[in-house]
């Protein structure tokens, strides 16, 4: 079994990898085997890393939440599947490249840093906790999506106001739809950000003795959070739109990669992973 | 193949000279019908603005450039029917024979023989010149075959190739870019300012992928009126131009004037009171209507004259390099007409419905042939040969009588020998298309 796990550690950046190449032959060169077989190939790698985050959680009899390096996993697998699932819900299927490339980079970082850890402080066993972690990576990996969106938004608006009609201009979808599936993103990134915090106010100062409020990742969590109730409120009310607010979900991509990696690594008390 | 094609377009002849021996449907009626009873035993004639092209079937013997006779005939008959001897001449006139000329239709239908490579409207009119010559009853089996084989190669280099993809002209580069900004023109309204004629089309394309709401103005109501009573809309008043842009996604701006007609302030304030809904201006006005920095207003897309003849000539470009893919696919359907025709000769017939009857003769004597003894095997062969001989004999004599005979009696004989037998080279089923 753990021959299996090691080895499919090392299958997945690969795997990622030929998808993210068959996602941007088809983009960028309009190849017509990539586009057959990228959908497939996506489908396979998504499954295999599902497959292997539930060997290695009955394996080492712990979720793969309990280091940075476990986390990362998650993430990868956290933006794939939501990926998948914004694939098939707006049948848009030319942006994979730019999205399927962060999940290729978070495994890969994952694959060569991973290590396993048999002895879990039992506080890492708590159900509260799992649901807390997974709603905060899906929530960064909506996030992380919606910055991307935003980023082929902004890409593709200042080609049409430049009148450059190249690769971007004829192969990614229009405006409207862009922002709208970064809405869609951010939308849900939010309402599971929310959950992530609600459960942790509730759960973190009962598990954990040396709880403060004055944590560095709790403070950064809130402002993200705030930060996009601000925006969606703005857009709700005043009716924002277009470059603006894609320009703020990209601030909130950065501010959150930080408060995730930077803070997480250096600054952190009790809410450390390694 | 008894097929010969004369025909005039835009490379050899200038559109004054082309207009000269462009043929309404009824006339189209009345040429196949005389030609028909006079020259060939099918034919159709196509017309269009950038060609007119005759297709015919000569009642005996495959012609060639010796029958240049004939040729200035078909020339001379197609200038002097529409009294167009003054203008047009033989020159003007282009022709091709046999497999040649199925190559140039196969072409025309495909494309690339367009004055706009790709031009996705020429195959509806080689159908409807073919359909008045049907119903004139001037074709006949094999130009009904032709033109199935003309649909299914057209029709191939759409869907296989990229030839008719991207705008070729400003008016739809322009609703191509609109669609680029917005989901779905259906909520979203236009506004069109001015009464240019490009204007003009782009709203009428625009109006054609359904637009939710188009408003008309000028300077002039009147023609403001003329056009919407033509595409639909309403009309607005052009003193309240600035007003009228709040309600507007997109702007089409056609106005002969000397100075801007919407500055880059009139602009900024609309897009503030329209709490910043992207906003797509169309500038093809010349000079220009709209201020150029209007463009650095955000969230407003300004689009000018050159902006819109790049796409087009990109689309150009993109167009012509699929050419080598549609000429692969034209090759491909050639061959397989020319098998088609070929399995309608006489001889091939008799020669496979010989060999169809023989392989069967073999099979069964080496079946059965140690029932003999080696003595009788001969005579086994000698028997069995004979039989298949007789068998075939009225047959072939039939098929190979049938001179005499007009060429759909001929085809639909050697159709139903080779379906009966299921020699079926080249000749698909015809139903199945």
């Amino acid at each position: 079994m753990k021959l299996i796990i090691d080895s499919v550690n090392f299958l997945l950046p690969a795997l990622y990898f030929v998808t993210v190449w068959a996602y941007a032959k088809a983009f960028f060169s309009d190849s017509l085997s990539a586009k057959k077989i990228k959908t497939p190939l996506f489908l396979s790698t998504v499954g295999i890393h599902c497959c292997y985050l539930l060997a290695r959680t009955l394996f080492f009899n712990h979720p793969p939440i309990t280091n940075i390096y476990e986390i990362m996993t998650m993430m990868s697998f956290s933006i794939a599947a939501t990926y998948l699932v914004i694939e098939f819900w707006t049948k848009v299927k030319g942006t994979g490249y730019f999205i399927l490339i962060l999940a290729f980079i978070f495994q890969f970082l994952s694959t060569i840093f991973i290590h396993d850890m048999e002895a879990v402080k039992p506080v890492l066993r708590n159900n509260l906790l799992g649901l807390h972690v997974s709603s905060a990576l899906l929530g960064y990996a909506a996030i992380a999506i919606s910055a991307v969106y935003g980023f082929l938004y902004l890409m593709l608006y200042h080609h049409i106001k430049s009148s450059r009609f190249g690769v971007i201009y004829t192969k990614l979808p229009d405006l409207e739809a862009l922002e709208r599936m970064s809405m869609v993103a951010i939308t849900f990134g939010f309402a599971l950000l929310t959950i992530a915090i609600a459960v942790g106010m509730v759960w973190l100062p009962r598990a954990f003795t040396s709880f403060s409020y004055a944590d560095p990742k709790l403070i950064g969590t809130i402002g993200i959070w705030v930060l996009y109730g601000v925006g969606l409120g703005a857009k709700k009310t005043i009716g924002w739109q277009g470059r603006k607010i894609m320009v703020l979900s990209i601030v909130g991509f950065v501010i959150s990669f930080f408060s995730l990696t930077i803070v997480n690594i250096y600054f952190s008390g009790f809410h450390n992973f390694h | 193949m008894n097929i010969v094609a004369v025909g005039i377009n835009h490379r050899t002849a200038p559109l004054e000279i082309r207009e000269k021996v462009w043929y309404s449907d009824d006339e189209i009626r009345a040429a196949v019908v005389d030609l028909k009873s006079n020259v060939f035993s099918e034919c159709f004639l196509v017309s269009t603005c950038n060609r007119t092209e005759l297709y015919g079937i000569t009642k005996n013997g495959t012609p060639t450039d010796e029958n240049g006779a004939l040729i200035d005939q078909l020339k001379d008959f197609l200038i002097t029917s529409k009294s167009a001897s003054h203008a047009v001449e033989r020159k003007h006139f282009y022709h091709f024979f046999s497999i040649g000329a199925v190559n140039h239709l196969f072409k025309v239908a495909s494309g690339i023989d367009s004055m706009v490579i790709g031009d996705v409207q020429i195959l509806s009119q080689i159908k409807d010149g073919y359909n008045i010559a049907f119903d004139a009853k001037a074709t006949g089996s094999f130009t009904h075959r032709l033109i199935q084989a003309t649909f299914h190669a057209g029709k191939r280099t759409r869907t296989e190739t990229r030839i008719a993809e991207g705008a070729v002209s400003v008016s739809y580069a322009a609703v191509e870019l609109a669609n680029k900004i917005f989901s779905d023109l259906g909520k979203r309204s236009a506004l069109l300012i001015g009464a240019g004629e490009t204007g003009e089309l782009t709203a009428k394309h625009l109006v054609g992928r359904g637009i939710g709401k188009l408003l008309v103005t000028n300077r002039t109501r009147s023609k403001a009126e003329e056009l919407v009573a033509s595409l639909g809309g309403e009309v607005v008043d052009f003193e309240r131009l600035t007003q009228h842009l709040l309600h507007a996604d997109i702007i089409i701006s056609s106005v002969a004037a000397p100075q801007h007609i919407l500055t880059k302030n009139d602009i900024s304030r609309t897009m503030k009171e329209r709490a910043h809904r992207p906003l797509f201006i169309i500038d093809i006005g010349v000079p220009r209507n709209i201020e150029p920095s209007v463009n650095n207003v955000e969230n407003v897309f300004l689009h000018d004259m050159d902006a819109l003849s790049g796409i087009v000539d990109q689309n150009l470009q993109k167009r012509k390099a699929e050419i080598p893919k549609v000429n692969a696919i034209i090759l491909e359907e050639l061959t397989e007409f020319h098998n088609w025709h070929e399995s309608l000769q006489v001889n091939p017939t008799i020669a496979d419905l010989r060999n169809y009857f023989e392989a069967i003769r073999q099979e069964e004597v080496a079946k059965n042939i140690n029932r003999f003894s080696p003595e009788n095997r001969e005579l086994l062969e000698l028997v069995t040969k004979r039989i298949v001989n007789k068998l075939l004999h009225t047959p072939t004599t039939s098929l190979k009588n049938g001179n005499d005979e007009s060429l759909e009696d001929k085809h639909t004989k050697l159709h139903i020998v080779r379906s009966l037998f299921g020699l079926s080279k080249g000749a698909h089923d015809e139903e199945e298309k």
